[in-house]
């Protein structure tokens, strides 16, 4: 079965150069027909959609963003090269870098405008600015061609004149590469592993640090900026730049070569785009049926392969990411170090004070004040619904109080929770929040987001200072795993692992973040003994470096054990707080748990 | 302003109207909104065209005919969005399902019935006259068509058990499968009546506007348009939304000519996405 699989994938690697070899030698093919200028165009104008599927691929495969719009990114880099290069006389290459910056700048321009929109309403929202931007172009009277559009665009030769088929065909080739390049650098990075967080959990991505609105501003800018070079390109090949561009029934194409070869995958869209237009260019003499066709090419796909070609390749046993061994020895490379910086044991790290939570009439936290202190593990208690989770979540702004304040590290807490995040406080949730269809490694280097000192270019680019900072957190990565006996199955899916497992990896993650408060929500649920006794050494190293651990627990043995203080909830009040010992044996708390059916005790 | 340019801002919203209905109508147990519903008026614009214009059959055997084929329409559009929804997985698997089903029909329209506009005459060939400005009863059918389905739509709601299920599968399609309630049968019926509905509305419709029929997706976005303006998954919303764009589009049109109408509509879709996303009457989601 392994050679079985070395085997396939030789032959997809054989494959993909054979295939590549042909596309560069193509002009040379293309001259032995009778019209090699038809034949030509047809590949680059492949070429420039593959782009642009790329482009899409980035915002919807990858950020699990909704864009009915690319065609008006594509439409206005085109009237971008259009104006500049007609119009101004400005160099078709320079037009082009412009092409970009104007696809980015309209895609931020949507995204700034639609931060408060959630998903369905922001794919609305790119529909109505497509429509918008259609009908702006052909109103634009002299300086869009109105009705007309633009003619006149060509690609220009270098040093001058105009650049022949073949070059230009050369050229936009070259450009395709680029840009998967850029893709797959963006995506295996931080950028990527925040984007994919962003899309499959927006609150966790939020609790680890990571701010919604700057980085879909990021994903969409870099989405609109490859989807404007794609809409240069393709006026510079067409010639021409009008309206008509930008209508969604244009968009088919991108579509269906995105499922086709699969989205959110890095070799889907360009497999795709060339599938469709291949089809494409053998259904060529019946163009009424063109989107019957492609219509039902899609339709089909989703049914029948939905994760697209390349998406089912992955799925599949020859594909998918298997668990490796440790070899012997490696576990020492990594050694883990935790220090908690800049705390003196004992300090009120996170204080509550009054806080007060209504859910319309339930009042879920009535006035509870606690101090959780560095250093310590601070166990919280109480029957199911006292209010224990809701007080978590108000210290870390992800519910807003209804009155009362939280002091961290003695200012009045931020309101933004990815801002409190950022500050110090790494929360647990207690329904497992991992990235189910990221690795098991990629869930513990998101966590590690807010130390990554490179942006975009440094990861593009795979500049020395993105390199260092990637095996550092890697490294370090590895060693929380090899902690906790994870190294082996660091290549999986976080979706595909038990549920210990993924429990582990969720506190595993949070620890990455370098958390001076760190708030385990029922981290005990499910684990067998032995990753209970892992868990509890963990727990006990990370207060002995300093860090506040705030434990809620339902495991009272687990719980007494491990905390130095307790404090007991009970309808949204503290009933008491002390000592385990001093808690498990005050009568209030046995009431609380136990129940109390004796009024008179009540009464008196 | 005069009379007229409202009198034909009330029936041009009444069409977008019927068409936000009909998207709320699926919308309600399913949470998708169909791209593909502006495709069920074309079917009523076009057999209608077929049956009374070409056929001349009477209006009854055509009304008969014509529920028929959009039941037939919408068993298959459920299926077409469905099937590709539940077994994708992706969160996008219906917007590009719809989107497919409509383009599809769009061209199933095109190529039957290629370089045909669809109009025909009038059922009943009169005018009423209002102070000065004119309303023709077919018109007038229209516009009661939406209260019409409206009251209906309200009343299955709540007095019904299949009306009190789909609000079940609104809220909570998970707990209405455990507690026995056939969710799938009742998207079916929610995509059937949602296309009888609007294919009606075509029917009614076509012999005062001319049809084209790749016109579809147009009616689409302008329901879409409606549906977000009144508050996605509300009727009252929808059919507000409807008043507001059709009469916005008559007064802009009349104030500063053709294709200001519909920029302006757009323009107001675009404001209530970023002010206020739920529109007027739709309910907020806690949380993110």
């Amino acid at each position: 079965m392994i050679s079985t699989f070395k085997g396939l994938n030789r032959l997809l690697i054989g494959g993909t150069g054979l295939a590549i070899a042909l596309l560069l030698s193509f002009p040379l093919i293309a001259n032995q027909t009778s019209n090699p200028s038809f034949y030509l165009q047809i590949v680059s104008v492949a070429a420039c959609s593959s782009i642009l599927t790329i482009s899409l691929n980035i915002c919807m495969g990858y950020g699990g963003l909704l864009s009915l719009m690319h065609t008006g990114l594509q439409m206005a880099g085109g009237y971008a090269i259009g104006i500049l290069m007609v119009k101004f006389g400005w160099n078709g290459w320079l037009a082009l870098v412009m092409a970009a910056v104007t696809g980015a700048l309209f895609a931020v321009i949507v995204i700034l405008f639609s931060l408060r929109a959630t998903y369905l309403y922001f794919g609305m929202i790119t529909l109505a600015v497509n429509l918008i931007a259609m009908e702006g172009v052909r109103h634009g009277g002299e300086l869009t061609g109105g009705y007309d559009g633009l003619f006149g665009i060509f690609a220009p030769g270098i040093p001058d004149g105009m650049m022949s088929p073949s070059a230009f065909y050369l050229t936009v080739l070259t450009i395709l590469f680029a840009v998967y390049f850029v893709q797959r650098n963006l995506i295996r990075s931080g950028f990527g592993r925040n984007t994919m967080a962003l899309r499959e959990s927006s609150e966790t991505a939020t609790a680890l640090g990571i701010s919604p609105s700057m980085h879909r501003l990021k994903v969409f800018g870099v989405s609109g900026a490859i989807a404007g070079l794609a809409g240069g390109l393709l006026s510079m090949q067409m010639g021409y730049a009008f309206a008509e561009i930008g209508d969604l029934n244009n968009g088919l194409i991108f579509f269906v070569g995105l499922f086709l070869g699969g989205v959110g995958t890095l070799a889907g869209p360009i497999l795709g785009v060339s599938l469709v237009a291949v089809i494409d260019f053998t259904i060529r003499g019946t163009a009424q049926y063109r989107t019957l066709i492609l219509g039902a090419i899609l339709l089909t796909t989703m049914i029948i392969l939905p994760r697209g070609i390349v998406g089912t390749y992955r799925a599949s046993r020859y594909g998918s990411p298997r668990s490796r061994e440790v070899m012997p020895g490696e576990a020492e490379n990594y050694k883990l170090e935790i220090d908690v910086k800049d705390v003196t044991n004992g300090e009120i790290l996170l204080e509550a004070k009054d806080i007060v939570k209504h859910f319309g009439g339930v009042k879920a936290v009535d006035g509870i004040s606690v101090q959780f202190k560095a250093g310590e593990v601070h166990g919280i208690i109480g029957p199911n619904g006292s209010g224990k989770s809701t007080l978590v979540s108000t210290l870390t702004r992800y519910h807003e109080a209804t009155s009362g304040s939280v002091i961290l590290f003695g200012e009045e807490a931020d309101k933004k929770p990815f801002v409190v995040a950022r500050t110090g406080i790494t929360r647990v949730f207690q329904v497992p929040h991992l990235f189910e269809r990221v690795s098991v490694l990629d869930n513990v280097l998101t966590g590690m987001y807010r130390r990554d000192n490179y942006n975009i270019f440094d990861a593009i680019f795979r500049t020395s200072r993105y390199r260092k900072a990637n095996s550092r957190s890697v490294a370090e990565a590895k060693a929380l795993l090899s902690l906790s006996g994870m190294l082996e199955i660091e290549e999986l899916a976080a979706g595909s692992i038990s549920h210990g497992q993924k429990r582990l990896l969720e506190v595993i993650r949070a620890v990455a973040t370098h958390p001076k408060i760190l708030i385990l929500d029922e981290p005990a649920t499910g684990l067998t003994q032995d990753e209970l006794n892992s868990l509890k050494s963990l727990i006990r190293k990370l207060a002995k470096a300093g860090m506040c651990v705030v434990l809620i627990e339902h495991n009272v043995a687990f719980l007494m054990d491990l905390a130095d203080i307790v404090t007991v909830i009970q309808n949204g009040k503290v009933i008491a707080e002390g000592a385990p010992h001093t808690v498990q044996n005050d009568q209030r708390v046995i009431d609380a748990y136990l129940g109390n059916t004796d009024f008179s005790k009540e009464l008196a | 302003m005069s009379l007229q340019v409202w009198i034909d801002g009330i029936f041009v919203g009444s069409i977008f109207a019927l068409v936000a209905l009909s998207m709320t109508i699926v919308y309600q147990p399913t949470r998708i909104m169909n791209f593909a519903q502006g495709e069920g008026f074309i079917l009523g614009a076009a057999l209608g065209y077929q049956f009374i214009g070409v056929w001349k059959w009477p209006l009854v055997t055509a009304l008969i005919v014509l529920i028929a084929v959009a039941t037939i329409m919408g068993f298959i559009m459920e299926r077409m969005v469905m099937l590709p929804v539940q077994l994708s997985g992706s969160k996008f698997a219906w917007i590009i399902a719809t989107l497919a089903a409509a383009l599809i029909f769009q061209s199933i329209f095109n190529i039957r019935w290629v370089n045909v506009s669809f109009s025909y005459f009038d059922f009943f060939d009169k005018d009423i006259p209002i102070f000065g400005a004119t309303l023709s009863i077919q018109k007038l059918l229209v516009i009661v068509s939406v209260a019409v389905i409206y009251v209906a739509n309200e009343l299955f709601l709540r007095r019904t058990l299949w009306g009190r299920s789909i609000r079940a599968i609104a809220h909570n399609p998970d707990t209405s499968t455990i507690l026995g309630i056939p969710t799938k049968p009742v998207i079916k019926l929610a995509f059937i009546t949602g296309t009888v509905v609007i294919a009606i509305s075509g029917f009614l419709a076509a012999p005062v506007i001319i049809v084209a029929p790749a016109a579809g997706l147009f009616y689409t976005i302008q329901g879409f348009t409606a549906a977000i303006i009144g508050g996605v998954g509300s009727a009252k919303g929808a059919v507000v939304g409807g008043m507001v764009i059709g009469i916005l589009d008559s007064v802009v049109r009349s104030w500063l000519g053709g294709t200001w109408g519909l920029f302006s509509t757009f323009l107001v879709l675009a404001a209530i996405l970023i002010l206020k996303p739920t529109g007027f009457f739709g309910k907020r989601v806690e949380g993110r």
